[in-house]
């Protein structure tokens, strides 16, 4: 089961691997963390000129990190655009993962969100800090291995 | 090693000047307090040297508006000195912790009680001694004070005050049973 892109990648001679199709078609691509900047680039280059959206998820307790990138072709007239949806794995111990900011600016904030929730670490992000928890917090708070601090919260007021 | 300030509350100052008493009178008591520790009975904060004439530093804008500190409804913890008669607010002095304990009067304090609450903050400061004074210690050594704070009220050591400005129960509502099982009047 191979789609559009996976065919042009193939035969460019871009190494990845193809995860199949979502449940509403769009092709699903899984690229090298060291493959992907310049894999992103050519992508920008071939028309996906919109990141739709990126985010990240945490595979399985002791597994990968996920990136995930949606994106898609923008152009005048078209009422399907195309769409691809790139996955990025790195492992747990030193996710590292070359960031998107200087393809698609749109990343700045998701990246940052990513690194603070699942602490992987973009490289070549501008400004990679904590953006939702306070900048001294100690943790990655939506990995499976995360405990949460016993904070004293007020739970019982009337 | 940080020092520590405790002051039980920022208004009354009454209860101010019971507070200076008290840290002379602790200092008079340390040879007894030695034995009480070995007797494990109850434990006395370590004696604190109240400052004079401080004023207030760096609070300005220029020094960014903002200071360190854990404040939750019963612990407040900041990193400064501050003064308990003149509420000065010294942020020079960063090697210190000020605590204010319940600002807003839940609870019906006694000065064995404060201690008590007073000697577990010190004994939380030496145990996270070599960590970042960052806010997340802060938070971790607050959290813990009200921790503790509940405790006492479960097992009947403080109660709730009757006559705060706000009566909303925030540890839990008044309860007949306490951990110690014999049924006691509840106001």
């Amino acid at each position: 089961m191979q789609g559009r892109l996976s065919a042009w990648l193939v035969k460019h001679g871009l190494v990845h691997r193809s995860l199949g199709f979502d449940y509403q078609g769009i092709e699903t691509l899984q690229i090298k963390p060291e493959d992907w900047h310049s894999i992103a680039v050519i992508l920008y280059v071939y028309g996906y000129n919109y990141l739709r959206s990126q985010c990240a998820y945490d595979v399985a307790p002791g597994g990968l990190l996920a990136s995930v990138y949606h994106l898609t072709r923008i152009e005048y007239g078209v009422d399907q655009p195309e769409e691809v949806c790139i996955k990025v794995f790195a492992s747990r111990r030193n996710p590292r993962i070359p960031s998107v900011f200087w393809v698609w600016k749109s990343a700045d904030f998701q990246e940052r969100e990513s690194y603070d929730m699942l602490g992987i670490s973009y490289d070549n992000h501008p400004r990679l800090k904590r953006i939702l928890m306070p900048e001294s917090w100690i943790g990655w708070p939506l990995r499976k291995d995360y405990i949460a601090p016993n904070f004293y919260e007020i739970q019982d007021a009337h | 090693k940080r020092e520590l300030r405790k002051r039980r509350a920022f208004f009354i100052s009454a209860q101010q000047q019971a507070e200076v008493e008290e840290s002379q009178q602790v200092n008079a008591q340390e040879e007894e307090q030695e034995k009480m520790k070995q007797q494990g009975k109850q434990k006395l904060p370590r004696p604190v040297e109240p400052q004079v004439n401080v004023k207030s530093k760096n609070m300005s804008r220029e020094y960014g508006g903002q200071w360190l500190s854990s404040v939750t409804r019963h612990v407040r913890i900041y990193a400064a000195y501050i003064d308990p008669v003149t509420c000065e607010f010294d942020q020079t002095q960063m090697d210190k912790l000020t605590l204010i304990l319940d600002p807003t009067n839940e609870f019906v304090w006694t000065s064995e009680t404060c201690n008590k609450v007073y000697a577990y903050f010190q004994e939380l400061v030496d145990h996270y001694e070599g960590a970042p004074l960052t806010e997340y210690t802060l938070r971790l050594i607050g959290s813990d004070i009200e921790h503790y704070i509940r405790k006492l009220l479960y097992d009947g050591e403080i109660k709730y005050n009757m006559n705060a400005r706000v009566l909303n129960f925030s540890m839990g509502k008044p309860r007949i049973l306490f951990n110690d099982g014999l049924p006691q009047n509840v106001q």
